[in-house]
């Protein structure tokens, strides 16, 4: 359709209306007017017209696109401004949208690895429960033979072995496996072969499978390793093959793998818990079918074998769930976070936009009289938040790409799967549709207020109109802004307060000025307790006398780093207990000074010492919790304690001493009783010492050096590893909380920027909109302090409302965060009250300058203009 | 002013301008002004169009193939004029617009006399 064609007409049109009204008598120019005005506006139905055709639709978009992109142009200042807010807001939405992709969403590196499952003893006895126990080989042999539901089920040891072939000694993590695992997983090797099950048998073949980091780290990928022997922790092993690159299980550090090969006797053990357990469900059986199932089985083991098996049940989870599990609440709620902090990028530019538009009044009145519709003028709104939200996505993509390198420098430890953390074509995508939607509402905030304020540009002069609902608009805005801080703010605070509270939980010891570090003894150089205890002592006595050192000591496990034993003891005159009804102590071994090295109280008696040896009485030192629960109303030193049950095989042991709590296997469990056999006397728990603890009167990092020489000097191939001051051990323990507060306190910090942004630009659009007013009350003889508190509580009453609204919708939301939370309840009133204040003060400084401004209006000035 | 304006009239119904373009081309080809013009005579001057409204309409209607135009020459004065005429399924599309018309004329009245009677 030619638009000349249609002009034609219209004007053909037009005559013979004219000739029509002349025959009536009207001079030819009133003819010409009325059919004028019986036509009405031409160029609206020539928009009509246009509009009907279909590539109209695609012309007028382009159209409007390019007088968006001409508009911002002009107003490059402002375009710039709002692109960057909208590409902050969507840059940490697309990264936190990356993070859950990797993490949440995209399946494990497994074939089908929504069949594969986890299993878990459920211990419920009373002093112990726990729904991730270990499982003892005797139960994993039970649920692998009995069950009708696993297409195969494999137990998994942690391994770890010192490689000591070429160049410095080096401790290598890896884990001793059933021959089945690999098949249940579903993965080959890129060379040579897998261990069979004769392979892991009773007497397991000393044969390795490696991993691809440390085949190419310390073999120089050389294919040739494969059916060669290699050292590990002084024996010999055959290298069977190598395992695809990024092939990590059980654990993300894990490059070795050997056969598990229990034996008889350990299969036939339900007593002792080590391993870990993963299963294939048979196609078409659901989690819940093979958890009663295999519940059935663990009931009837309950029955055969009471003692070691009261209270052990069965729970499973997806193995998706077992490594993601616990992120997942924490980067769900990051997502939220960031949702919110977008929709405040969202009504912050929308609330920009919406000024530009007020002063853009007449033009779009002239563009109505011009025939525009009111769709159209809506399309143009919404054409120029699309162009800013274009630039805004690629600046955020952009934002986001940087983001990723910075969280894996960050959170290797934290963030699971982290390496799988990518801009893929599906994040791109999700980043051009937050953009897409950010823009589009931004663009349409501005058209809300249009209907009545359009038509009344025109009419007005265009001073004293502020657009009334122009004004609500904003009000309403900086409200939302308000309102959504609140939640952001209070998330915020929430996780900080839990993480001060955290940072000030008494771990029982004083970390500061500690270096640790362990070193594990080979068994086969290190066969007996002798050999051991030499080591132990040789090493202490040479670490104490290192320049700068005050104590050394050595234990089992280190606490706060989630390892640790556990065993049922009986004391003197308990009478056998019934089953499920065994007391339960966390053990460790030490050598003496442990206590002196690491500022752990001793409340009675004395420490463990080197003359407490296999000929002596065997000892222990207890904790106080353990002193107190045990014996009650006497002293615990002299007490006699032994494991398992009251007519057990095991050895009496007397109580020497008496120690202040501690902290062991994490920050948040509450101590139980403790108990601490002396490295030099062997007690038959096969522990030995591994975590070194030294107290410096400087900085712990300084003696590195020499403690590591000191180590060599004794033995030359035994690795120094983990080597961390106490206080990062203490730091590592926290870490996943404090990557969650700075990652949502980072969003915090730019919620309450963006609060004060909105607060700041109505107070000042405000003032400015009332120059004329605040003129005439000062001509008026208004007291500036007045004028000023009047402009301040206006900021302060929007701020009031937000403030209210956000408390609610907080109260509602932060229930969900309650799992992440130490100490204090989601609803807890410190944080609400701080937030409030802090957003108060916020709002009071962000009106401040343009109330200020007020109190200057000069009346002259204000009333001539 | 125009005399019309005394006069009480009644806007058309939604959709039916199409229905009376297509009636009043089937006297014959007509331009614009002319179909304007017919509707308001015959409807006895209580229809009265928007003339604004009318081009789109053709505009669609021909979009739609049911009618077709030709520039020709005014029949009385010196200017051409684009002539609309109802093409074979303008005038299917009448007959099915006038016999949902009917029926929904007749719905109408039934419920009105009810009323009436009720």
């Amino acid at each position: 359709m030619k638009p000349d064609d249609l002009d034609r007409e219209l004007q053909a049109h037009l005559a013979c209306e004219a000739d029509e009204h002349r025959e009536r008598g009207l001079t030819a120019e009133d003819a010409q007017l009325a059919a004028r005005r019986a036509l009405g506006r031409e160029t609206a139905i020539k928009e009509q017209v246009r509009a009907l055709s279909p590539l109209a639709a695609i012309d007028d978009c382009a159209q409007d696109l390019r007088y968006g992109v001409r508009i911002l142009r002009r107003h490059s200042g402002f375009a710039i401004v709002a692109a960057l807010t909208l590409a902050l807001g969507v840059g940490a939405t697309t990264l936190v949208f990356s993070v859950v992709d990797a993490v949440l969403l995209r399946p494990l590196p497994y074939a089908d690895a929504d069949r594969l499952v986890m299993v878990w003893e459920d211990v419920k006895i009373p002093g112990y429960t726990n729904p991730r126990n270990t499982p003892a080989p005797g139960n994993f042999r039970d649920w692998r033979d009995q069950n009708s539901t696993f297409i195969d089920i494999a137990a998994i040891r942690d391994g770890v072995w010192n490689l000591t072939d070429a160049g410095e000694p080096i401790r290598t993590e890896g884990a001793m496996v059933s021959a089945s695992l690999f098949r249940l997983l579903q993965v080959r090797p890129i060379l040579g072969r897998l261990f069979t099950p004769e392979e892991d048998g009773a007497a397991p073949s000393r044969v390795v499978v490696l991993g691809y980091g440390l085949w190419t780290d310390r073999f120089g990928a050389d294919p040739s390793i494969v059916g060669r022997t290699i050292r590990l922790s002084d024996e010999p092993y055959t290298v069977l093959g190598i395992m695809p690159r990024g092939f990590q299980f059980p654990d993300a550090e894990d490059q070795i793998w050997a056969p598990l090969g229990l034996t008889p006797q350990q299969l036939a053990n339900h007593d002792g818990h080590f391993l870990r357990v993963l299963g294939r469900l048979k196609p078409h059986v659901t989690l819940a079918q093979a958890q009663a199932d295999v519940e059935t089985i663990a009931a009837r083991l309950t029955e055969q074998y009471p003692n070691s098996n009261t209270g052990v049940g069965v729970s499973m989870l997806l193995l998706t769930e077992q490594v993601v599990g616990d992120v997942r609440r924490p980067l769900l709620i990051v997502l939220g976070v960031v949702g919110f902090l977008l929709l405040m990028v969202c009504t912050n530019i929308g609330a920009l936009l919406l000024a530009r538009a007020s002063s853009r009044g007449r033009e779009f009145a002239v563009r109505t009289a011009l025939g525009a519709s009111r769709i159209r003028l809506l399309r143009q709104l919404l054409a120029e938040g699309v162009v800013l939200a274009a630039m805004g996505g690629a600046l955020g993509l952009a934002l986001a790409l940087i983001g990723i390198s910075v969280l894996r420098w960050l959170a290797p430890a934290v963030v699971p799967r982290i390496n799988d953390i990518e801009i893929n074509r599906s994040i791109a995508l999700f980043n051009g549709s937050v953009a897409l939607l950010a823009g589009a509402i931004c663009g349409v905030i501005p058209a809300l207020r249009s209907k009545r304020d359009l038509s009344d540009t025109l009419r007005d002069d265009s001073r004293a109109t502020a657009g009334r609902t122009s004004l609500r608009t904003r009000n309403g805005l900086v409200v939302v802004q308000v309102a959504l801080g609140v939640v952001v703010l209070v998330g915020a605070g929430l996780l900080l307060r839990s993480f001060v509270g955290l940072l000030h939980v008494p771990v029982g010891f004083r970390s500061d000025g500690i270096l640790t570090f362990r070193v594990a003894l080979p068994a086969v150089r290190y066969r007996t307790e002798q050999q051991r205890s030499g080591f132990y002592q040789q090493l202490a006595d040479r670490l104490k006398a290192l320049p700068g050192v005050s104590s050394a000591a050595a234990i089992s496990f280190l606490p706060l780093t989630m390892s640790g034993r556990i065993t049922g003891v009986s004391i003197d005159g308990d009478a056998a207990r019934a089953p499920g009804q065994v007391r339960m102590v966390d053990f460790r071994s030490v050598s003496p000074g442990y206590f002196a090295a690491m500022s752990i109280a001793m409340r009675a008696g004395r420490d463990v010492a080197w003359s407490d040896t296999p000929a002596t009485q065997p000892v222990i030192v207890v904790s106080e919790t353990m002193a107190r629960k045990f014996w009650p109303d006497q002293s615990a030193v002299g007490q006699r304690v032994k494991r398992g049950r009251p007519d057990s095989d095991e050895p009496w042991v007397t109580v020497v001493g008496v120690v202040s709590d501690v902290r062991q296997f994490d920050l948040v469990s509450v101590p139980r009783p403790a108990m601490y056999f002396p490295a030099s006397q062997d007690h038959g728990t096969g522990d030995t010492l591994r975590d070194w603890v030294v107290r410096t009167s400087s900085d712990p990092k300084a003696v590195l050096p020499s403690v590591r020489s000191a180590v060599w000097s004794i033995d030359a191939t035994l690795p120094v590893t983990r080597v961390e001051t106490m206080t990062e051990v203490r730091g590592a323990a926290t870490a996943s909380q404090r990557f969650t507060l700075l990652v949502v306190g980072v969003f915090a910090v730019l919620a309450l920027i963006l609060a004060a942004i909105g607060l700041y630009g109505v107070t000042a659009y405000n003032v400015s909109q009332r120059t004329r007013e605040l003129g005439i009350r000062v001509a008026l003889g208004a007291r500036r302090g007045s004028l000023l508190r009047g402009v301040l509580a206006q900021g302060a009453r929007l701020t009031i409302v937000g403030l209210l609204i956000g408390t609610v919708a907080a109260l509602a939301l932060t229930e969900l965060m309650s799992t992440l939370l130490f100490e204090i309840g989601p609803r807890d009133p410190v944080t609400f009250a701080g937030v409030t204040m802090l957003l108060l003060l916020v709002a009071v400084a962000a009106s401040w300058g343009p109330a200020h401004r007020a109190t200057r209006v000069n009346p002259v000035v204000a009333l001539k203009t | 002013m125009s005399t019309e304006d005394a006069r009480e009239r009644t806007e058309l119904l939604q959709g039916t301008l199409d229905m009376l373009i297509l009636r009043t081309l089937v006297l014959g080809p007509a331009h614009g002004h002319e179909i304007a013009k017919h509707i308001q005579r015959t409807s006895d001057e209580v229809l009265r169009l928007e003339h604004g409204s009318l081009y789109p309409a053709l505009h669609r209607l021909e979009r739609r193939g049911w009618l077709a135009s030709k520039w020709d020459a005014h029949r009385e004065h010196k200017r051409e004029c684009k002539y609309y005429r109802l093409t074979a399924a303008g005038r299917k599309q009448l007959v099915a617009a006038e016999s949902k018309w009917n029926r929904l004329q007749r719905a109408i009245a039934r419920i009105m006399t009810a009323a009436a009677r009720a």
